[in-house]
């Protein structure tokens, strides 16, 4: 390559990388900007398989982005309309509610404690009960502390979600065209395929694990309904967002249920029947939901599953939990298109 | 008869009346305004042979789907070896192509050496990694001059395939069509050769 081409390549270089570099840096330093815009980018990954359909039958792409936009934003509000009276008042009520939990893990700690110490000579401490319940407690305050401005956040990503999901349907393709204008020459065809199967995996994975957590979730609310556990519909969204959450996503989503009716009529029918409901909408996602979305559910030893997950809690808490196998995933690609460069056979 | 010569005279005055699109439209392109057009990709397109089985408005969305690619002489396009995901066709300029058999692990008693060919303008090399899951070179494409080359990658042709299936199925019968003529090809020479073996082990 002579010198010329040479220079004007690591000058392109430089380009690329501090152009992506400072784009990358701002979405972290900018989280008011950055969490909408992951939203309306996750659901813009739900609905740009449906666009080409829809660009087919209105034979207007800017039709069927709106159309889509308005079915988009029907299907997130009547749930919302329904429900968030509901969910209300249960908020409240959890309010009320755990002062009295406390109280009475508190007594039954006391007894298991009475029963050690009578048994077999041993005091347990409290410090590790109070620490504990200590955590448990701050926590749920905090969730409920945050509660009003969590809701005045939800009204601004309300606004801008839509707004950024129209310009991702209708601009990504010139978004891409303009990223892959200034990639340079020579890592160009390696760049659009690894951001080509990103975009294709990352969106499969978060479709199906949407499908996932939507079955299940409504499972568990359905069937908690019926039983008529308290908090039902708390119960049932928190067992579909920890659904998402592979191996102990459902059973940190069981622990609360149980919890509350272990509290409220003890080790009886109601809680076996609540342990069943789990058990039943686990083995339907495992036995039906799973195989039939296993193709778009990207391919990582269990292993690397679990190290990923915990490796997400450590750092970024529970969210880190839900976005850890995505990033796993785009790892794994990344380090296995370099392995076909470095051990290619030629 | 007086009818008859009515409807003549209004034929003929509609003939006086009508535009001619086709002398508008030459106007048209051969005016000043115009002349950036004379270069425009669709044209460029309408040029290259194995494209001809596209009509102009396939080949005006196959051209939105081009990545247009500039490559500094000496730049190398890629690699023999490398993983690759596009075809290309060249605007402009001269791109070499290069196979080294050293790179290959065959037999070493069979004798190895260095090919090379140019290509121009419209020119295609690549087409094989449009088909191929992880396609590997089996040639080094260099820019000779300063070059203009058009691509149309492997994520491209999937879009495609998703809103404009008509043209994603030109497309794939273009290519099919260069490699059932190179299979076609091969077929011939490998017969050939053989036959020259058989000759040559029957005469020993």
């Amino acid at each position: 390559m002579s010198s010329i081409a040479k220079n004007k390549e690591i000058f392109r270089f430089a380009y690329f990388a501090s152009i992506l570099s400072l784009c990358l840096l701002g979405l972290t330093l900018l989280p008011r900007i950055s969490i909408p815009l992951s939203l309306s980018y996750v659901c813009y990954l739900m609905a740009a398989p449906l666009l080409p359909f829809f660009t087919r039958i209105f034979h207007n792409r800017n039709v069927a982005i709106v159309f889509l936009l308005i079915v988009f934003t029907v299907v997130a509000l009547i749930p919302l309309f329904y429900l968030l009276p509901s969910l209300r008042s249960e908020i409240e009520r959890v309010q009320y509610y755990l002062p009295k939990l406390e109280g009475l893990i508190q007594s039954k700690f006391f007894e298991i404690k009475l029963l050690v110490q009578n048994k077999f000579a041993i005091t347990i401490e409290d410090i590790y009960f109070q620490d504990t319940m200590a955590k448990i407690k701050s926590f749920s305050a905090k969730l409920l502390w945050n509660l009003p401005s969590f809701l005045a956040n939800t009204l601004e990503w309300a606004f801008l979600v839509p707004l950024f999901l129209f310009f991702l349907m209708k601009d990504s393709t010139s978004f891409t065209r303009l990223l892959l204008k200034i990639t340079p020459n020579s890592i160009f065809e390696r760049f659009y395929h690894i951001l080509h199967e990103l975009n294709t995996k990352i969106g499969d994975y978060i479709f199906a694990k949407f499908v996932e957590a939507s079955i299940v979730g409504g499972i568990i609310t359905i069937g908690l309904l019926i039983l008529g556990v308290r908090f039902w519909v708390l119960l049932g969204i928190l067992a579909g967002i920890t659904n998402v959450v592979p191996y102990i996503g459902p059973i940190l989503g069981a622990i609360p249920a149980l919890i509350i009716v272990y509290f409220d009529n003890g080790l009886g029918s109601s809680f076996g029947g609540v342990l069943m409901l789990y058990l039943i909408a686990n083995i339907i996602d495992i036995a039906i939901v799973f195989p039939v979305m296993i193709s778009k559910i990207v391919d990582l030893h269990p292993i690397v599953v679990v190290i990923s997950v915990i490796l997400g809690s450590q750092f970024f808490g529970f969210v880190g939990m839900i976005v850890s196998i995505p990033i796993a995933a785009a790892v794994k690609l990344i380090a296995l298109e370099f392995y076909k460069k470095i051990y290619s056979p030629l | 008869m007086t009818y008859e010569k009515d409807r003549q005279n209004q034929n003929a005055d509609a003939r006086e009346k009508k535009i001619d699109l086709s002398l508008l439209k030459y106007f048209w392109q051969a005016g000043p305004l115009n002349f950036s057009k004379q270069d425009s990709i669709p044209r460029f397109l309408r040029k290259i042979k194995v494209l001809k089985n596209f009509s102009d408005g396939e080949l005006f969305i196959l051209s939105k789907y081009l990545n247009e690619r500039n490559f500094r002489r000496g730049e190398l396009i890629f690699q023999q070896g490398d993983v690759g995901i596009g075809f290309y066709l060249i605007f402009s300029g001269q791109v070499e192509i290069s196979i080294d058999d050293n790179k290959f692990d065959i037999d070493e008693n069979i004798a190895k050496g260095r090919y090379s060919l140019n290509l121009e303008r419209y020119d295609f090399f690549g087409e094989l990694a449009l088909l191929q899951e992880n396609a590997i070179r089996n040639a080094t494409a260099t820019a000779k001059d300063d070059c203009i080359l058009f691509g149309i990658f492997k994520p491209d042709l999937d879009d495609l395939i998703l809103q404009y299936p008509v043209v994603a199925a030109r497309l794939l019968q273009s290519v099919s069509m260069i490699i059932a003529n190179r299979l076609s090809f091969l077929t011939q020479e490998v017969r050939f050769l053989k036959s020259k073996l058989e000759d040559r082990e029957s005469n020993k």
